[in-house]
């Protein structure tokens, strides 16, 4: 069975990538497990971490509409067992592109389809947006990573996105949101994060800190768990992935 | 392990080629990372019989996994989590569903036993493009084989795994890699190597003789080629049957046998009338003092269909029997395992096989059928038996005892041999047909007499069931056993006329003479 986990969050700048990439070279890391990241972004970054070229053969069109071969759109990882489904500048159009499909927030799942026995585990790393493609990708993915940095209206994004995802048509996903890019000597930083874990019980443990080395993944290209595989950074995505793993529904939709 | 993909390769190194050879190649175009070096132990599994060779698959354990994948391709198939490599697997007990559902069918009760052990010094090296970017792997392997205490250095190998999406960069590296250091591709996998090294055969013991005979040979020698591949048929099985690896090595061992004597008979003018004789009654006795143990063997494998026989609600009721019938069973292998490794069984095959190998220069005036051409003596045999059997068959009605029937089966097993043995010496296609008759014809005697068999077993068998504390219960749904066993019995019975009238019919007859003119 293929999980499918999306890193989403309204805004921008909060840690998506950064955990999208972590999170899924965690996952293949073992060797037991195969992951696809899918990178959503039309700005690429995940692509461009991973060395490879932003470039989408036909663009974001042709693929919701389900006329690319998307087998042949995948490209290998440095790491066995990790592939990529690279960003496009194209991808900036998605909207309209799925806009133009019938049953536009369907097609994301069913561009998908075709890969269902292959990975593991997708992970998307979403625009930050509220628009057809995080519809779309709310129908797709069995749950939701969110990255949240604790600030005063953390909270109020966090409700904003429950209210979103509830009632989707084909079952909700999960919510699993943690705390991002943490500076835990910020008194503000701390005493958000007492009140929001005690409001929102679901809220996950692991808080990812506002690491230099998080900053560094851009300069080596590479995940934090290769250039500084024993760095409190790391060892915080260990952590979160461990947690996502006890967390996430055994079987969440029939 | 690396999947090879479909453009993957592996390749064996000479041994003189030095260490930079390799990033030599493939500069300027590709800068080599090089990884930390590794050790990794595999064991490698196959059936006894090499099913999952045939198939061309590969189950190997590593690192705490067992895996199924493509023998040439080495892609995954399946997987599961073992932290120790196993003396033996048995499909049905794995973990893992989808190893399970994808050995099952392929495996059945054969026992999945390690076939070669390696130990490899591994160092994976990423081939890399402008942007430090990997776009092919590669895989410098060192392996040693290991069987008991012996160690034997394999050839090393290189292995040239592809990154998805970089086809070009994969092309471009194997032609380097070809052109430059004129390495060619490996012809045989790792573990078929390892597999030879140990002294195996890779592909495993086939349990039927596989011969081509010449219809204008001599009989005796004909007779003596395949009676030697019967025989090392047994020989082969004999270990596995004593350590009761699985119930097959037994099974295997004794239609060896049981065709052994078939050849005797059909085929006795070619042989002195002594030693034939005493030959004769050693495999007759080495086919009864196995006999109990392969009946248990049966009715455990069958144990598990006879009870889905029942209503759900009564199936465990009938459990105490599989104790008794595992009791039984221990006690008879047991037995059967004393005898096969007795020096009465040793010096049988011994001897026999010292006695084929001379058996042509034997003087020929008691042996009449010696220099007979095989094609003809075989067909005369053939005809012979088959007329025997429609004999049999017409002679048989709705008062006919069982044993007229289970007559005939004996009659269609001796036919079954001789197509299967020597059907190879007329055209195929006028014998497939034959065949096909006879084991529908063969598969309804056999249920006819396999029922008779089970319902007596449990007839036999109440007294000590019935003895068990949670005997009474069990009593009761063997008797209803008992009547579905005789109802099915009956329903193969009912079927017999139709199977044995298309056996006997005038085209299949006419066919048969065609085949054998």
């Amino acid at each position: 069975m293929t999980r499918v986990l999306a890193t989403y969050n309204i805004k921008g700048g909060v840690g998506k990538t950064s955990a999208a990439v972590n999170l899924a070279f965690l996952a293949v890391r073992d060797g037991r497990a195969r992951a696809l990241l899918w990178d959503l972004d039309p700005q690429g970054a995940s692509t461009y971490l991973f060395r490879i070229k932003p470039k989408v053969k036909g663009g974001g069109r042709k693929l919701v509409r389900g006329k690319s071969d998307i087998h042949g759109l995948i490209r290998g990882t440095d790491h066995e067992g990790l592939d990529l489904l690279p960003a496009d500048f194209s991808y900036r159009h998605m909207d309209l592109a799925l806009d133009a499909t019938k049953r536009p927030t369907r097609r994301l799942a069913r561009v998908l389809a075709p890969l269902a026995g292959d990975y593991d585990y997708v992970f998307l790393d979403c625009p930050p947006s509220i628009s057809l493609v995080s519809e779309s990708v709310f129908e797709a993915a069995d749950a939701l990573l969110v990255p949240l940095i604790p600030a005063t209206l953390s909270s109020r994004t966090f409700e904003r996105l429950e209210q979103l995802v509830s009632g989707e048509p084909s079952g909700e996903p999960q919510v699993l949101a943690f705390f991002s890019m943490v500076d835990a000597r910020k008194r503000l930083h701390r005493e958000v994060m007492e009140r929001l874990a005690d409001e929102h019980p679901s809220l996950l443990r692991t808080a990812i800190p506002a690491a230099a080395d998080v900053e560094r993944m851009g300069l080596h290209r590479a995940v934090i768990g290769e250039f500084a595989p024993r760095s409190r950074a790391a060892r915080a995505y260990e952590e979160l992935w461990a947690e996502i793993g006890e967390r996430l529904a055994p079987e969440r939709r029939p | 392990m690396d999947s090879l993909g479909r453009d993957g390769a592996q390749y064996l190194l000479p041994a003189e080629l030095a260490d930079d050879a390799v990033s030599g190649a493939l500069a300027p175009r590709f800068k080599l990372r090089d990884g930390r070096p590794l050790t990794t132990e595999r064991t490698f599994y196959d059936t006894f019989d090499g099913r999952l060779h045939a198939a061309d698959l590969v189950a190997v354990h590593a690192e705490g996994r067992l895996v199924l994948a493509h023998a040439e391709t080495l892609t995954e198939l399946a997987a599961a989590e073992r932290p120790d490599a196993p003396e033996r697997i048995f499909a049905t007990e794995l973990e893992g569903e989808r190893l399970r559902e994808l050995l099952e069918p392929l495996v059945e009760v054969r026992a999945l036993l390690p076939i070669a052990r390696t130990r490899s010094r591994v160092r994976r090296l990423g081939v890399l493009d402008d942007h430090a970017k990997t776009v092919v792997r590669l895989i410098l392997e060192e392996p040693v084989a290991r069987s008991g205490r012996s160690r034997v250095a394999l050839s090393p190998r290189l292995i040239v795994a592809p990154v998805r999406g970089y086809d070009r960069a994969l092309d471009r590296v194997r032609s380097a890699l070809e052109a430059r250091l004129g390495l060619v591709p490996a012809q045989q996998p790792l573990h078929d190597e390892a597999v030879a090294a140990a002294g195996g055969r890779p592909g495993g013991v086939r349990a039927k003789p596989e011969l081509t005979l010449e219809p204008a040979e001599r009989a005796d020698r004909a007779a003596a080629a395949v009676l030697a591949q019967l025989l090392g048929v047994i020989e082969a099985n004999v270990a596995g049957a004593v350590a009761d690896l699985d119930s097959e090595f037994l099974h295997d061992l004794r239609v060896a046998v049981r065709r052994t004597r078939s050849v005797q008979r059909q085929l006795a003018g070619v042989f002195p009338p002594e030693p034939l004789g005493r030959f004769r009654a050693e495999f007759r006795w080495l086919q009864q003092v196995t006999g109990p143990a392969r009946d248990l063997d049966v009715q455990l494998l069958e144990f598990d269909a006879l009870r889905s026989a029942l209503a759900q609600a009564r199936a465990g009721e009938v459990e105490p029997l599989r104790g008794v019938l595992e009791e039984r069973r221990l006690l008879a292998h047991r037995r059967a395992a004393r005898a096969l490794r007795s020096r009465r069984t040793s010096s049988l095959l011994e001897s026999w096989a010292e006695f084929l190998e001379g058996l042509h220069e034997l003087p020929e005036d008691d042996r009449p059928d010696a220099a007979d051409p095989i094609g003809e003596l075989a067909a005369g045999r053939i005809r012979a038996v088959h007329r025997r059997m429609v004999k049999l068959g017409r002679a048989i009605d709705d008062d006919s005892p069982p044993e007229a029937l289970h007559d005939l089966r004996k009659k269609g097993k001796e036919l079954r041999y001789l197509l299967e043995l020597f059907g190879g010496l007329y055209a195929r296609d006028a014998v497939k047909p034959m065949v096909g008759a006879l084991k529908d014809l063969q598969d309804t005697l056999g249920r006819f007499q396999d029922r008779e068999i089970q319902a007596q077993t449990l007839r036999e068998r109440s007294a000590e069931v019935g003895a068990r504390d949670d005997g009474a219960a069990a009593l009761m749904a063997m008797g209803v056993l008992v009547e579905l066993l005789e109802r099915d019995q009956a329903a193969a019975r009912s079927q017999f006329a139709e199977r044995f009238a298309a056996f006997s019919s005038k085209p299949a007859r006419a066919l048969l003479e065609r085949a054998l003119a």
